[in-house]
């Protein structure tokens, strides 16, 4: 901390360590990790409830949900990536460069 | 009393620091309206460049301005998690930059931004297709057989692994900057998934990868309270144009995190993570066994001190696996991760003995 701070800057700078070294190492501690982990698994859950109960509700009236939109992007994507996969491969046999070889 | 006012000032000096004090509260004024108003924002990674080869999002970048006296060229391998500009923040405060400067053919390898696409990319993909491919085109462009490999952070590993697993790699120097080696020693961050206590796809969204989000909230987490003390001295510089320009630099570099592939992600956890796979110096990749040991050239370790990120006990046991022995070098280097790209250690530092280290190890200017 430089000596030539203004008097307010070294107290905020002090007070922000004296603050945030027990908050890092609380969040190193087992019991952070644990909370971690146990409110990523409960928001999975209660997103995942809340998703089936909707998209349940959306499919009675014939109408497609979210997830229903989400899966088929992702199949879109997946053959999307095996076409660019196949470019690839056809663009190597055309154009065989010099480079490395696996060792 | 004010204890930074000596008490025997003379009234010209009295005056002369009323008058500064005035100014700076002028200046402080119309910086803190600029800066809340998002105007005048630095312009970031502008050092003057080419596109010479691209794959999906990967781009190769080989940068303009400098006499190129010195040979082969040195391609940069950029990290996975973090946007490449770090190495070229602003004019006058960039590594590619000084690096161009004194006379060095500068090339970056830049992954884009990943997104559905992108999330089948395991770390194969990276080193046995990627890698090989942009440096056949920076040998081409440049004219050179063989390369100045640096890798930044998981880059670095990546250019490790390539160095290591191909036939005539032609690597002739292997700079690994801040790259991780001893995952168990990555700290908090990590630890949550080398203890199980996170699931990979727990953090894989349905774009198939990790989004920027969760990345940045972890790096975050490393340190909460920080954004205060910045703040803070931020109020207390606003008057410095150029240290609200590096402040803002920084500030929007170290929120703009980009998507980590989740098929690279799945593999990062096991191998790495879980296993701690690179610290027995071998890894398998594409049905083989890379050895980190079959390295050629020479290996430059390069690490900074107060790394809170990468800290150097994960980085020292490169200086036991990679390459041969004779040839390895260890560079430490005062400063945080992001050392190797900006600050005041960096240019003070980093990019001198870098850059000096680079072309020692270069052919001279014929």
């Amino acid at each position: 901390m430089p000596a030539n701070n203004p008097l307010w800057l070294r107290v905020v700078l002090r007070l922000e360590r004296a603050i945030g070294e027990p908050i890092e190492s609380a969040v190193r501690s087992d019991t952070y990790f644990d909370v971690v982990s146990k409110t990523t698994r409960v928001r999975r859950t209660v997103v995942g409830t809340a998703e089936g109960v909707s998209r349940r509700c959306l499919h009675l009236l014939n109408l497609p949900a979210g997830s229903d939109i989400r899966s088929m992007r992702q199949q879109l994507a997946r053959m999307e990536r095996r076409l660019n996969r196949l470019s690839d491969e056809v663009s190597e046999l055309d154009e065989p460069g010099p480079r490395s070889g696996v060792r | 009393m004010n204890p930074r006012v000596p008490s025997t000032l003379s009234p010209g000096d009295l005056l002369g620091r009323v008058n500064r004090d005035v100014e700076r509260s002028i200046l402080r004024a119309r910086n803190g309206i600029r800066y809340v108003r998002g105007t005048h924002r630095p312009a970031l990674g502008v050092t003057p460049k080419e596109v010479i080869w691209k794959s999906g999002k990967a781009e190769l970048w080989r940068y303009q301005g400098g006499d190129r006296r010195y040979g082969p060229p040195v391609v940069i391998v950029h990290s996975l998690v973090s946007r490449s500009y770090i190495l070229d923040l602003r004019p006058g405060n960039s590594t590619v930059e000084y690096m161009t400067g004194a006379g060095l053919d500068v090339f970056m390898l830049d992954w884009g931004v990943p997104d559905e696409l992108d999330a089948d990319n395991d770390l194969e993909r990276y080193v046995d297709w990627y890698l090989p491919r942009a440096l056949a085109e920076a040998r081409r462009v440049s004219g050179h057989q063989e390369v100045t490999l640096a890798g930044y952070c998981l880059g670095g590993v990546l250019a490790a692994l390539y160095a290591a697993g191909h036939e005539g790699a032609n690597v002739r120097n292997l700079i690994l900057m801040a790259t991780p080696v001893d995952f168990s020693e990555m700290g908090a961050m990590v630890a949550l998934l080398r203890e199980g206590r996170l699931d990979p796809d727990q953090m894989i969204d349905d774009t198939g990868n990790v989004p920027a989000d969760a990345l940045y909230s972890g790096f975050y987490m490393l340190a909460p309270t920080t954004e205060v003390a910045q703040k803070a001295t931020l109020l207390e510089n606003l008057w410095n144009d150029e240290f609200v320009e590096g402040f803002q630099a920084m500030a929007t570099w170290s929120r703009d995190h980009v998507p980590f592939p989740g098929a690279a992600f799945r593999q990062l956890v096991e191998l790495l993570v879980r296993q701690n796979i690179l610290t027995t110096g071998s890894m398998p990749l594409s049905g083989r066994q890379v050895e980190l040991g079959n390295v050629q050239g020479n290996v430059l370790n390069a690490m900074a001190e107060r790394d809170n990120v990468v800290p150097p006990a994960a980085v020292e046991p490169v200086m036991q696996l990679v390459g041969d022995p004779t040839r390895r070098e260890e560079l430490r280097l005062p400063g945080g991760h992001v050392t190797f790209g900006t600050g005041r250690t960096a240019f003070k530092h980093t990019m001198p003995q870098l850059t000096g280290w680079i072309i020692d190890h270069s052919d001279p200017p014929s």
